[in-house]
Protein backbone atom coordinates (compact mmCIF):
# COMPACT_ATOMS: atom_id res chain seq x y z
CA UNK A 1 0.00 0.00 0.00
CA UNK A 2 2.74 2.45 0.99
CA UNK A 3 4.67 1.51 -2.12
CA UNK A 4 1.62 2.20 -4.27
CA UNK A 5 1.18 5.68 -2.76
CA UNK A 6 4.81 6.46 -3.33
CA UNK A 7 4.53 5.50 -6.99
CA UNK A 8 1.49 7.76 -7.37
CA UNK A 9 3.24 10.73 -5.71
CA UNK A 10 6.24 10.19 -7.94
CA UNK A 11 4.01 10.16 -11.02
CA UNK A 12 2.19 13.38 -10.10
CA UNK A 13 5.47 15.05 -9.21
CA UNK A 14 7.02 14.03 -12.53
CA UNK A 15 3.97 15.24 -14.42
CA UNK A 16 4.14 18.67 -12.75
CA UNK A 17 7.84 18.96 -13.52
CA UNK A 18 7.13 17.82 -17.05
CA UNK A 19 4.62 20.64 -17.55
CA UNK A 20 6.87 23.22 -15.89
CA UNK A 21 9.90 22.34 -18.03
CA UNK A 22 7.81 22.31 -21.20
CA UNK A 23 6.30 25.73 -20.51
CA UNK A 24 9.65 27.19 -19.46
CA UNK A 25 11.37 25.97 -22.62
CA UNK A 26 8.70 26.27 -25.25
CA UNK A 27 6.37 29.13 -24.32
CA UNK A 28 8.68 31.88 -25.67
CA UNK A 29 8.99 30.04 -28.97
CA UNK A 30 5.26 29.41 -29.10
CA UNK A 31 4.67 33.11 -28.49
CA UNK A 32 7.05 34.00 -31.32
CA UNK A 33 5.14 31.82 -33.80
CA UNK A 34 1.73 33.04 -32.61
CA UNK A 35 2.71 36.74 -32.66
CA UNK A 36 4.24 36.39 -36.12
CA UNK A 37 0.87 35.22 -37.41
CA UNK A 38 -1.03 38.18 -35.98
CA UNK A 39 -1.45 41.71 -37.25
CA UNK A 40 -3.04 44.97 -36.22
CA UNK A 41 -4.85 45.30 -32.92
CA UNK A 42 -4.89 41.58 -32.13
CA UNK A 43 -1.10 41.75 -31.69
CA UNK A 44 -1.56 43.84 -28.58
CA UNK A 45 -4.30 41.79 -26.98
CA UNK A 46 -3.32 39.16 -24.44
CA UNK A 47 -4.84 36.17 -26.27
CA UNK A 48 -2.99 33.06 -25.18
CA UNK A 49 -4.42 30.78 -27.85
CA UNK A 50 -3.30 31.23 -31.47
CA UNK A 51 -5.25 33.47 -33.83
CA UNK A 52 -6.75 35.52 -35.34
CA UNK A 53 -4.41 34.54 -38.15
CA UNK A 54 -2.89 36.99 -40.62
CA UNK A 55 0.08 36.67 -42.99
CA UNK A 56 0.58 40.44 -42.97
CA UNK A 57 3.82 40.32 -40.96
CA UNK A 58 5.35 37.77 -43.34
CA UNK A 59 4.19 39.68 -46.43
CA UNK A 60 5.63 42.94 -45.19
CA UNK A 61 9.03 41.62 -44.16
CA UNK A 62 9.44 39.55 -47.33
CA UNK A 63 8.38 42.24 -49.80
CA UNK A 64 9.41 45.55 -48.25
CA UNK A 65 12.81 44.61 -46.79
CA UNK A 66 15.94 42.76 -47.93
CA UNK A 67 15.03 39.76 -45.78
CA UNK A 68 15.05 37.28 -48.73
CA UNK A 69 18.59 38.40 -49.68
CA UNK A 70 19.75 37.93 -46.08
CA UNK A 71 18.26 34.45 -46.19
CA UNK A 72 20.25 33.42 -49.27
CA UNK A 73 23.44 34.83 -47.72
CA UNK A 74 22.88 32.94 -44.49
CA UNK A 75 22.34 29.65 -46.30
CA UNK A 76 25.49 30.05 -48.43
CA UNK A 77 27.65 31.02 -45.47
CA UNK A 78 26.35 28.44 -42.98
CA UNK A 79 26.64 25.57 -45.48
CA UNK A 80 30.11 26.75 -46.53
CA UNK A 81 31.29 26.94 -42.92
CA UNK A 82 29.85 23.52 -42.07
CA UNK A 83 31.45 21.78 -45.05
CA UNK A 84 34.81 23.43 -44.40
CA UNK A 85 34.69 22.56 -40.69
CA UNK A 86 33.80 18.89 -41.13
CA UNK A 87 36.35 18.42 -43.93
CA UNK A 88 39.14 19.93 -41.84
CA UNK A 89 38.24 18.78 -38.36
CA UNK A 90 37.55 15.05 -38.83
CA UNK A 91 40.97 13.99 -40.22
CA UNK A 92 42.72 16.40 -37.86
CA UNK A 93 41.09 15.02 -34.73
CA UNK A 94 41.81 11.46 -35.87
CA UNK A 95 45.48 12.27 -36.37
CA UNK A 96 45.63 14.06 -33.03
CA UNK A 97 44.45 10.94 -31.23
CA UNK A 98 46.18 8.19 -33.21
CA UNK A 99 49.39 9.55 -34.74
CA UNK A 100 51.55 9.63 -31.57
CA UNK A 101 53.52 12.41 -33.20
CA UNK A 102 55.13 14.77 -30.67
CA UNK A 103 53.13 17.80 -29.57
CA UNK A 104 49.65 16.40 -30.14
CA UNK A 105 48.41 17.17 -26.64
CA UNK A 106 49.87 20.64 -26.98
CA UNK A 107 47.83 21.16 -30.13
CA UNK A 108 44.63 20.02 -28.41
CA UNK A 109 45.34 22.49 -25.63
CA UNK A 110 46.04 25.22 -28.19
CA UNK A 111 42.63 24.49 -29.72
CA UNK A 112 40.87 24.81 -26.37
CA UNK A 113 42.86 27.95 -25.81
CA UNK A 114 41.77 29.35 -29.17
CA UNK A 115 38.16 28.44 -28.50
CA UNK A 116 38.01 30.58 -25.38
CA UNK A 117 39.06 33.65 -27.34
CA UNK A 118 36.38 36.32 -27.39
CA UNK A 119 34.93 36.59 -30.89
CA UNK A 120 35.24 40.32 -30.52
CA UNK A 121 38.99 40.21 -29.93
CA UNK A 122 39.37 38.17 -33.11
CA UNK A 123 36.94 40.23 -35.14
CA UNK A 124 38.82 43.51 -34.64
CA UNK A 125 42.24 42.41 -36.01
CA UNK A 126 40.66 40.17 -38.65
CA UNK A 127 38.66 43.16 -39.83
CA UNK A 128 41.78 45.34 -40.09
CA UNK A 129 43.57 42.51 -41.90
CA UNK A 130 40.75 42.02 -44.37
CA UNK A 131 40.53 45.76 -45.03
CA UNK A 132 44.23 45.70 -45.93
CA UNK A 133 43.94 42.77 -48.37
CA UNK A 134 40.57 43.98 -49.68
CA UNK A 135 38.62 40.91 -48.55
CA UNK A 136 36.40 42.63 -46.00
CA UNK A 137 32.69 42.83 -46.72
CA UNK A 138 32.61 39.47 -48.60
CA UNK A 139 30.80 36.18 -47.99
CA UNK A 140 34.13 34.32 -48.06
CA UNK A 141 35.40 36.44 -45.17
CA UNK A 142 32.45 35.31 -43.06
CA UNK A 143 33.01 31.62 -43.89
CA UNK A 144 36.67 31.90 -42.88
CA UNK A 145 35.96 33.85 -39.71
CA UNK A 146 33.10 31.58 -38.66
CA UNK A 147 35.55 28.69 -38.83
CA UNK A 148 37.61 30.44 -36.13
CA UNK A 149 35.02 29.21 -33.64
CA UNK A 150 33.72 26.09 -35.38
CA UNK A 151 37.24 24.68 -35.93
CA UNK A 152 38.35 24.59 -32.29
CA UNK A 153 34.94 23.37 -31.15
CA UNK A 154 34.90 20.67 -33.84
CA UNK A 155 38.42 19.50 -33.02
CA UNK A 156 37.53 19.43 -29.34
CA UNK A 157 34.36 17.39 -29.97
CA UNK A 158 35.94 14.95 -32.43
CA UNK A 159 39.05 14.59 -30.30
CA UNK A 160 36.88 13.47 -27.41
CA UNK A 161 34.99 11.19 -29.77
CA UNK A 162 38.07 9.45 -31.21
CA UNK A 163 39.72 9.26 -27.80
CA UNK A 164 36.91 7.09 -26.51
CA UNK A 165 36.81 5.12 -29.72
CA UNK A 166 38.18 1.62 -29.04
CA UNK A 167 41.47 1.04 -30.81
CA UNK A 168 40.60 -2.66 -31.05
CA UNK A 169 38.15 -1.90 -33.87
CA UNK A 170 40.91 -0.58 -36.12
CA UNK A 171 43.41 -3.10 -34.86
CA UNK A 172 41.29 -5.98 -36.04
CA UNK A 173 41.04 -4.29 -39.45
CA UNK A 174 44.84 -3.99 -39.61
CA UNK A 175 45.21 -7.64 -38.66
CA UNK A 176 42.85 -8.49 -41.52
CA UNK A 177 45.25 -6.67 -43.85
CA UNK A 178 43.65 -3.26 -44.21
CA UNK A 179 45.90 -0.24 -44.71
CA UNK A 180 45.32 2.86 -42.59
CA UNK A 181 43.24 4.61 -45.25
CA UNK A 182 41.19 1.47 -45.94
CA UNK A 183 40.51 1.06 -42.23
CA UNK A 184 39.45 4.69 -41.98
CA UNK A 185 37.23 4.48 -45.04
CA UNK A 186 35.57 1.14 -44.32
CA UNK A 187 35.53 0.83 -40.55
CA UNK A 188 36.01 4.20 -38.90
CA UNK A 189 34.05 6.59 -41.10
CA UNK A 190 30.72 4.75 -40.76
CA UNK A 191 31.18 4.54 -36.99
CA UNK A 192 32.14 8.21 -36.82
CA UNK A 193 28.83 9.41 -38.23
CA UNK A 194 27.29 10.34 -34.86
CA UNK A 195 30.37 12.43 -34.05
CA UNK A 196 30.39 14.07 -37.47
CA UNK A 197 26.71 14.89 -37.22
CA UNK A 198 27.34 16.53 -33.87
CA UNK A 199 29.96 18.73 -35.50
CA UNK A 200 27.60 19.44 -38.43
CA UNK A 201 24.87 20.51 -36.05
CA UNK A 202 27.13 22.77 -34.01
CA UNK A 203 28.91 24.29 -37.00
CA UNK A 204 25.70 25.06 -38.85
CA UNK A 205 23.90 26.45 -35.81
CA UNK A 206 26.86 28.62 -34.75
CA UNK A 207 27.46 30.00 -38.23
CA UNK A 208 23.75 30.61 -38.88
CA UNK A 209 23.37 32.38 -35.52
CA UNK A 210 26.51 34.52 -35.61
CA UNK A 211 25.86 38.20 -35.07
CA UNK A 212 29.26 39.59 -34.04
CA UNK A 213 31.34 38.85 -37.15
CA UNK A 214 28.54 39.91 -39.47
CA UNK A 215 28.15 43.17 -37.52
CA UNK A 216 31.84 43.98 -37.75
CA UNK A 217 32.88 42.60 -41.16
CA UNK A 218 29.86 43.37 -43.33
CA UNK A 219 28.85 46.86 -44.40
CA UNK A 220 26.93 46.26 -47.66
CA UNK A 221 23.27 45.62 -47.09
CA UNK A 222 23.10 42.93 -49.78
CA UNK A 223 25.77 40.82 -47.99
CA UNK A 224 24.27 40.82 -44.49
CA UNK A 225 23.25 37.55 -42.87
CA UNK A 226 19.92 37.03 -41.12
CA UNK A 227 20.76 37.91 -37.49
CA UNK A 228 22.44 41.20 -38.39
CA UNK A 229 19.83 41.74 -41.09
CA UNK A 230 16.93 41.43 -38.64
CA UNK A 231 18.60 43.85 -36.23
CA UNK A 232 19.13 46.38 -39.02
CA UNK A 233 15.52 45.98 -40.19
CA UNK A 234 14.53 46.85 -36.61
CA UNK A 235 16.79 49.92 -36.76
CA UNK A 236 16.02 51.15 -40.27
CA UNK A 237 12.30 50.51 -40.66
CA UNK A 238 9.54 51.14 -38.23
CA UNK A 239 8.99 47.38 -37.93
CA UNK A 240 6.25 46.23 -35.58
CA UNK A 241 6.43 43.20 -33.30
CA UNK A 242 4.39 41.06 -35.69
CA UNK A 243 6.91 41.60 -38.48
CA UNK A 244 9.90 41.03 -36.20
CA UNK A 245 8.36 37.80 -34.85
CA UNK A 246 7.57 36.66 -38.41
CA UNK A 247 11.20 37.27 -39.35
CA UNK A 248 12.41 35.50 -36.20
CA UNK A 249 10.24 32.49 -36.98
CA UNK A 250 11.68 32.26 -40.49
CA UNK A 251 15.23 32.46 -39.11
CA UNK A 252 14.45 29.57 -36.75
CA UNK A 253 12.83 27.27 -39.30
CA UNK A 254 15.98 25.56 -40.67
CA UNK A 255 17.43 25.27 -37.17
CA UNK A 256 14.29 23.62 -35.82
CA UNK A 257 14.14 21.28 -38.82
CA UNK A 258 17.80 20.34 -38.37
CA UNK A 259 17.28 19.87 -34.66
CA UNK A 260 14.18 17.72 -35.09
CA UNK A 261 16.14 15.52 -37.47
CA UNK A 262 19.48 15.42 -35.65
CA UNK A 263 18.73 15.69 -31.93
CA UNK A 264 18.67 11.89 -31.74
CA UNK A 265 22.20 11.65 -33.19
CA UNK A 266 23.21 14.60 -31.14
CA UNK A 267 22.49 12.95 -27.82
CA UNK A 268 23.63 9.53 -28.99
CA UNK A 269 26.82 10.90 -30.50
CA UNK A 270 27.93 12.24 -27.17
CA UNK A 271 27.54 8.93 -25.41
CA UNK A 272 29.90 6.49 -27.07
CA UNK A 273 27.54 4.24 -28.98
CA UNK A 274 29.80 1.79 -30.76
CA UNK A 275 31.29 0.24 -27.63
CA UNK A 276 28.03 -1.18 -26.44
CA UNK A 277 27.69 -3.18 -29.67
CA UNK B 1 30.75 -7.57 -19.14
CA UNK B 2 29.73 -4.33 -20.82
CA UNK B 3 31.12 -2.32 -17.94
CA UNK B 4 34.46 -4.08 -18.04
CA UNK B 5 34.91 -3.50 -21.71
CA UNK B 6 34.04 0.18 -21.43
CA UNK B 7 36.50 0.77 -18.62
CA UNK B 8 39.24 -0.95 -20.59
CA UNK B 9 38.73 1.15 -23.70
CA UNK B 10 38.85 4.40 -21.74
CA UNK B 11 41.83 3.44 -19.63
CA UNK B 12 44.04 2.04 -22.40
CA UNK B 13 45.04 5.24 -24.27
CA UNK B 14 46.96 6.50 -21.24
CA UNK B 15 50.04 4.26 -21.50
CA UNK B 16 49.94 4.56 -25.28
CA UNK B 17 50.37 8.31 -25.19
CA UNK B 18 53.49 7.92 -23.11
CA UNK B 19 55.07 5.24 -25.31
CA UNK B 20 56.81 6.22 -28.53
CA UNK B 21 55.26 5.68 -31.95
CA UNK B 22 54.89 2.06 -33.01
CA UNK B 23 55.57 0.62 -36.46
CA UNK B 24 52.01 1.28 -37.63
CA UNK B 25 52.22 4.95 -36.69
CA UNK B 26 55.64 5.37 -38.31
CA UNK B 27 54.43 3.76 -41.53
CA UNK B 28 51.47 6.15 -41.71
CA UNK B 29 53.27 9.30 -40.61
CA UNK B 30 52.70 11.02 -43.98
CA UNK B 31 48.98 10.31 -43.86
CA UNK B 32 48.80 11.78 -40.37
CA UNK B 33 50.68 14.91 -41.43
CA UNK B 34 48.33 15.35 -44.39
CA UNK B 35 45.40 15.00 -41.98
CA UNK B 36 46.79 17.66 -39.69
CA UNK B 37 47.89 20.19 -42.32
CA UNK B 38 44.58 21.86 -43.36
CA UNK B 39 43.46 22.37 -39.77
CA UNK B 40 46.83 23.79 -38.75
CA UNK B 41 46.85 26.10 -41.76
CA UNK B 42 43.37 27.40 -40.96
CA UNK B 43 44.20 27.67 -37.28
CA UNK B 44 47.38 29.63 -37.91
CA UNK B 45 45.91 31.85 -40.63
CA UNK B 46 42.56 32.68 -39.07
CA UNK B 47 43.36 32.43 -35.36
CA UNK B 48 47.03 32.63 -34.48
CA UNK B 49 48.13 35.50 -36.74
CA UNK B 50 45.13 37.75 -35.95
CA UNK B 51 45.58 37.18 -32.22
CA UNK B 52 49.25 38.10 -32.37
CA UNK B 53 48.34 41.08 -34.52
CA UNK B 54 45.70 42.21 -31.99
CA UNK B 55 48.13 41.98 -29.11
CA UNK B 56 50.64 43.94 -31.17
CA UNK B 57 48.03 46.60 -32.00
CA UNK B 58 47.38 47.15 -28.30
CA UNK B 59 50.83 48.76 -28.06
CA UNK B 60 50.07 51.26 -30.83
CA UNK B 61 47.98 54.38 -31.15
CA UNK B 62 45.57 54.42 -34.07
CA UNK B 63 42.40 56.39 -34.76
CA UNK B 64 41.37 54.70 -38.00
CA UNK B 65 41.71 51.30 -39.61
CA UNK B 66 43.72 52.57 -42.56
CA UNK B 67 46.30 54.94 -41.01
CA UNK B 68 49.77 53.80 -40.04
CA UNK B 69 49.68 53.30 -36.24
CA UNK B 70 52.31 54.87 -33.97
CA UNK B 71 54.06 52.95 -31.20
CA UNK B 72 53.12 54.03 -27.67
CA UNK B 73 54.38 51.09 -25.60
CA UNK B 74 52.19 50.42 -22.59
CA UNK B 75 50.43 53.78 -23.06
CA UNK B 76 47.08 52.27 -24.03
CA UNK B 77 47.09 49.94 -21.05
CA UNK B 78 47.99 52.67 -18.56
CA UNK B 79 45.28 54.93 -19.99
CA UNK B 80 42.61 52.21 -20.05
CA UNK B 81 43.37 50.83 -16.59
CA UNK B 82 43.22 54.28 -15.02
CA UNK B 83 39.64 54.79 -16.23
CA UNK B 84 36.97 53.94 -13.62
CA UNK B 85 34.77 52.89 -16.53
CA UNK B 86 37.12 49.96 -17.21
CA UNK B 87 36.90 48.62 -13.65
CA UNK B 88 33.17 49.16 -13.52
CA UNK B 89 32.89 47.06 -16.70
CA UNK B 90 35.22 44.41 -15.27
CA UNK B 91 33.08 43.92 -12.14
CA UNK B 92 29.91 43.93 -14.23
CA UNK B 93 31.34 41.12 -16.38
CA UNK B 94 32.41 39.09 -13.37
CA UNK B 95 29.03 39.53 -11.70
CA UNK B 96 27.24 38.54 -14.90
CA UNK B 97 29.44 35.46 -15.42
CA UNK B 98 29.18 34.17 -11.83
CA UNK B 99 25.41 34.75 -11.58
CA UNK B 100 24.55 33.18 -14.94
CA UNK B 101 26.91 30.20 -14.61
CA UNK B 102 25.69 29.33 -11.11
CA UNK B 103 22.04 29.45 -12.19
CA UNK B 104 22.69 27.57 -15.43
CA UNK B 105 24.53 24.76 -13.70
CA UNK B 106 21.95 24.28 -10.95
CA UNK B 107 18.93 24.44 -13.26
CA UNK B 108 20.70 22.49 -16.02
CA UNK B 109 21.62 19.59 -13.72
CA UNK B 110 18.13 19.51 -12.22
CA UNK B 111 16.59 19.24 -15.69
CA UNK B 112 19.16 16.65 -16.76
CA UNK B 113 18.36 14.47 -13.74
CA UNK B 114 14.65 14.81 -14.55
CA UNK B 115 15.19 13.90 -18.19
CA UNK B 116 17.21 10.86 -17.15
CA UNK B 117 14.17 9.35 -15.39
CA UNK B 118 12.12 6.71 -17.14
CA UNK B 119 8.70 8.01 -18.13
CA UNK B 120 6.47 8.24 -21.15
CA UNK B 121 7.16 11.23 -23.39
CA UNK B 122 10.72 11.47 -22.13
CA UNK B 123 12.24 11.79 -25.59
CA UNK B 124 9.81 14.52 -26.48
CA UNK B 125 10.56 16.47 -23.31
CA UNK B 126 14.28 16.01 -23.92
CA UNK B 127 14.02 17.72 -27.30
CA UNK B 128 11.78 20.44 -25.84
CA UNK B 129 14.22 21.22 -23.04
CA UNK B 130 17.14 21.45 -25.46
CA UNK B 131 15.35 23.62 -28.03
CA UNK B 132 16.16 27.14 -26.70
CA UNK B 133 19.88 26.49 -27.18
CA UNK B 134 19.60 26.28 -30.95
CA UNK B 135 17.89 29.66 -31.39
CA UNK B 136 20.11 32.50 -32.62
CA UNK B 137 20.89 35.15 -30.01
CA UNK B 138 19.14 37.83 -32.05
CA UNK B 139 15.92 35.81 -32.08
CA UNK B 140 16.13 35.11 -28.36
CA UNK B 141 16.61 38.79 -27.65
CA UNK B 142 13.70 39.89 -29.83
CA UNK B 143 11.36 37.25 -28.38
CA UNK B 144 12.14 38.33 -24.82
CA UNK B 145 12.05 42.02 -25.63
CA UNK B 146 8.55 41.39 -26.96
CA UNK B 147 7.53 39.21 -23.98
CA UNK B 148 8.87 41.84 -21.55
CA UNK B 149 7.61 44.86 -23.51
CA UNK B 150 6.43 47.59 -21.14
CA UNK B 151 3.04 48.23 -22.75
CA UNK B 152 1.92 45.08 -24.53
CA UNK B 153 4.31 42.32 -23.42
CA UNK B 154 2.41 39.29 -22.17
CA UNK B 155 4.46 39.23 -18.94
CA UNK B 156 3.50 42.74 -18.01
CA UNK B 157 -0.15 42.12 -18.93
CA UNK B 158 -0.08 39.17 -16.53
CA UNK B 159 1.69 41.19 -13.81
CA UNK B 160 -0.84 43.96 -14.22
CA UNK B 161 -3.69 41.50 -13.80
CA UNK B 162 -2.29 40.19 -10.52
CA UNK B 163 -1.61 43.76 -9.42
CA UNK B 164 2.21 43.82 -9.39
CA UNK B 165 3.17 45.47 -12.64
CA UNK B 166 3.76 46.68 -15.17
CA UNK B 167 7.54 46.59 -14.67
CA UNK B 168 9.88 48.50 -17.00
CA UNK B 169 12.28 45.61 -17.57
CA UNK B 170 14.98 47.65 -19.28
CA UNK B 171 14.78 51.12 -17.72
CA UNK B 172 16.41 50.75 -14.31
CA UNK B 173 19.84 49.16 -13.76
CA UNK B 174 18.49 46.47 -11.42
CA UNK B 175 15.64 45.50 -13.76
CA UNK B 176 17.95 45.54 -16.79
CA UNK B 177 20.44 43.25 -15.02
CA UNK B 178 17.64 40.95 -13.95
CA UNK B 179 16.36 40.73 -17.53
CA UNK B 180 19.81 40.10 -19.03
CA UNK B 181 20.64 37.39 -16.48
CA UNK B 182 17.25 35.72 -16.75
CA UNK B 183 17.33 35.60 -20.56
CA UNK B 184 20.96 34.41 -20.60
CA UNK B 185 20.17 31.60 -18.17
CA UNK B 186 17.09 30.61 -20.17
CA UNK B 187 19.14 30.56 -23.35
CA UNK B 188 22.25 28.66 -22.24
CA UNK B 189 20.94 26.23 -19.62
CA UNK B 190 20.36 23.54 -22.30
CA UNK B 191 24.13 23.42 -22.89
CA UNK B 192 24.54 22.19 -19.32
CA UNK B 193 21.56 19.86 -19.67
CA UNK B 194 22.83 18.29 -22.91
CA UNK B 195 26.35 17.74 -21.64
CA UNK B 196 25.29 16.45 -18.26
CA UNK B 197 22.65 14.17 -19.74
CA UNK B 198 25.12 12.68 -22.22
CA UNK B 199 27.49 11.99 -19.35
CA UNK B 200 24.69 10.45 -17.27
CA UNK B 201 24.00 8.03 -20.10
CA UNK B 202 27.59 6.77 -20.16
CA UNK B 203 27.09 5.34 -16.68
CA UNK B 204 26.21 1.68 -17.12
CA UNK B 205 22.87 0.56 -15.75
CA UNK B 206 24.68 -2.47 -14.32
CA UNK B 207 26.41 -0.19 -11.87
CA UNK B 208 23.09 1.07 -10.50
CA UNK B 209 21.61 -2.43 -10.52
CA UNK B 210 24.55 -3.76 -8.54
CA UNK B 211 24.28 -0.89 -6.05
CA UNK B 212 20.53 -1.47 -5.72
CA UNK B 213 21.15 -5.16 -5.01
CA UNK B 214 23.60 -4.10 -2.29
CA UNK B 215 20.81 -2.01 -0.77
CA UNK B 216 21.75 1.53 -1.85
CA UNK B 217 18.73 3.85 -2.16
CA UNK B 218 18.24 6.47 -4.88
CA UNK B 219 19.94 9.21 -2.88
CA UNK B 220 22.97 7.04 -2.09
CA UNK B 221 23.25 6.04 -5.72
CA UNK B 222 23.26 9.72 -6.69
CA UNK B 223 25.97 10.57 -4.13
CA UNK B 224 28.18 7.51 -4.57
CA UNK B 225 27.85 6.73 -8.28
CA UNK B 226 26.39 9.57 -10.33
CA UNK B 227 28.20 12.57 -8.90
CA UNK B 228 31.72 11.04 -8.60
CA UNK B 229 31.53 9.75 -12.17
CA UNK B 230 30.30 13.13 -13.39
CA UNK B 231 32.73 15.31 -11.43
CA UNK B 232 35.09 15.80 -14.42
CA UNK B 233 32.14 16.68 -16.66
CA UNK B 234 30.89 19.18 -14.09
CA UNK B 235 34.31 20.82 -13.96
CA UNK B 236 34.47 21.08 -17.74
CA UNK B 237 30.95 22.55 -17.83
CA UNK B 238 31.71 25.19 -15.21
CA UNK B 239 35.00 26.02 -16.93
CA UNK B 240 33.51 26.41 -20.39
CA UNK B 241 30.43 28.29 -19.20
CA UNK B 242 32.50 30.76 -17.16
CA UNK B 243 34.74 31.45 -20.11
CA UNK B 244 31.85 31.91 -22.51
CA UNK B 245 29.63 33.95 -20.21
CA UNK B 246 32.47 36.35 -19.45
CA UNK B 247 32.78 36.91 -23.21
CA UNK B 248 29.15 37.29 -24.18
CA UNK B 249 28.83 40.40 -26.25
CA UNK B 250 25.84 40.04 -28.52
CA UNK B 251 23.11 39.28 -25.97
CA UNK B 252 23.96 42.24 -23.72
CA UNK B 253 24.57 44.53 -26.68
CA UNK B 254 21.24 43.67 -28.32
CA UNK B 255 19.26 43.84 -25.08
CA UNK B 256 20.51 47.05 -23.52
CA UNK B 257 23.50 48.43 -25.50
CA UNK B 258 25.18 48.52 -22.08
CA UNK B 259 22.54 50.90 -20.78
CA UNK B 260 20.80 52.57 -19.10
CA UNK B 261 23.90 54.82 -19.41
CA UNK B 262 26.76 52.37 -18.71
CA UNK B 263 25.14 50.37 -15.91
CA UNK B 264 25.12 47.06 -17.81
CA UNK B 265 28.31 47.69 -19.76
CA UNK B 266 30.89 44.92 -19.40
CA UNK B 267 34.36 44.56 -20.93
CA UNK B 268 33.41 43.11 -24.34
CA UNK B 269 30.96 45.98 -24.87
CA UNK B 270 33.51 48.54 -23.73
CA UNK B 271 36.06 47.06 -26.16
CA UNK B 272 33.56 47.32 -29.02
CA UNK B 273 32.46 50.86 -28.14
CA UNK B 274 36.07 52.02 -27.86
CA UNK B 275 37.09 50.46 -31.18
CA UNK B 276 34.11 51.14 -33.41
CA UNK B 277 32.32 54.11 -31.82
CA UNK B 278 35.25 56.09 -30.44
CA UNK B 279 37.79 54.85 -33.03
CA UNK B 280 40.29 54.27 -30.22
CA UNK B 281 41.69 51.08 -31.76
CA UNK B 282 44.69 50.82 -29.45
CA UNK B 283 42.45 51.22 -26.39
CA UNK B 284 39.92 48.70 -27.71
CA UNK B 285 42.53 46.04 -28.43
CA UNK B 286 44.18 46.71 -25.06
CA UNK B 287 40.86 45.97 -23.35
CA UNK B 288 40.33 42.89 -25.49
CA UNK B 289 43.84 41.66 -24.66
CA UNK B 290 43.22 42.21 -20.96
CA UNK B 291 40.05 40.07 -21.20
CA UNK B 292 42.13 37.38 -22.81
CA UNK B 293 44.85 37.51 -20.15
CA UNK B 294 42.25 37.24 -17.41
CA UNK B 295 40.63 34.25 -19.12
CA UNK B 296 43.99 32.60 -19.81
CA UNK B 297 44.66 32.87 -16.10
CA UNK B 298 41.31 31.23 -15.33
CA UNK B 299 41.91 28.34 -17.70
CA UNK B 300 45.45 27.88 -16.45
CA UNK B 301 44.16 27.54 -12.90
CA UNK B 302 41.63 24.95 -14.08
CA UNK B 303 44.27 22.96 -15.91
CA UNK B 304 46.51 23.03 -12.85
CA UNK B 305 43.68 21.83 -10.63
CA UNK B 306 42.29 19.23 -12.99
CA UNK B 307 44.74 18.06 -15.68
CA UNK B 308 43.21 16.73 -18.90
CA UNK B 309 45.05 13.43 -18.60
CA UNK B 310 43.81 12.69 -15.08
CA UNK B 311 42.24 9.25 -14.73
Amino acid sequence: MRKKNWVLIRRVFLLLLFIAVTLYSLFPMYWMVVSGLRAGRSLFEPLLLPGPYSWQGYKTILSLTDFPTYYVNSILIAVGTTVLTVAVVTPMAYALVRSRLPGMMLMVRAMLFAYMFPALLLAIPIYIFLVKIGLDDTRLSLILTHSTFTLPLGVWLMWGFFKNFPFEVEESAFIDGCSRLQAIYRIIMPLTLPGVLTVVLFAFVLSWSDFVFSLILITSDELKTLPYGLASIDDAYDANWGELMAGSTMICLPLLALFAFLSRYFIRGLSMGSVKG
Amino acid sequence: MVTLRRTASVALPAPREVSSAGPLERRDRKIFLAFLAPGMLLGIGALFIPVIYAIQLSFFHAESFIDEPTFVGLGNYIRVFSEPRYWQAFWHGLFYAVATVALQVVIGIAIALLLHQEFRGRNWLRSAALAPYILPTVVVVYIWKWLLNINYGIFNVFLENVGVGPIAWFSSPVAAWFSIIFVSVWYWTPFVTITFLAALQTISDDLYDAAAVDGANAWKRLIHITLPVLKPVLIVIVMLRTIFMFNKFDIVWLMTNGGPLTTTEHLPILAYVKTFDMFDIGGGTAIATSIFVFLALLIWIYFRMFPLEEH
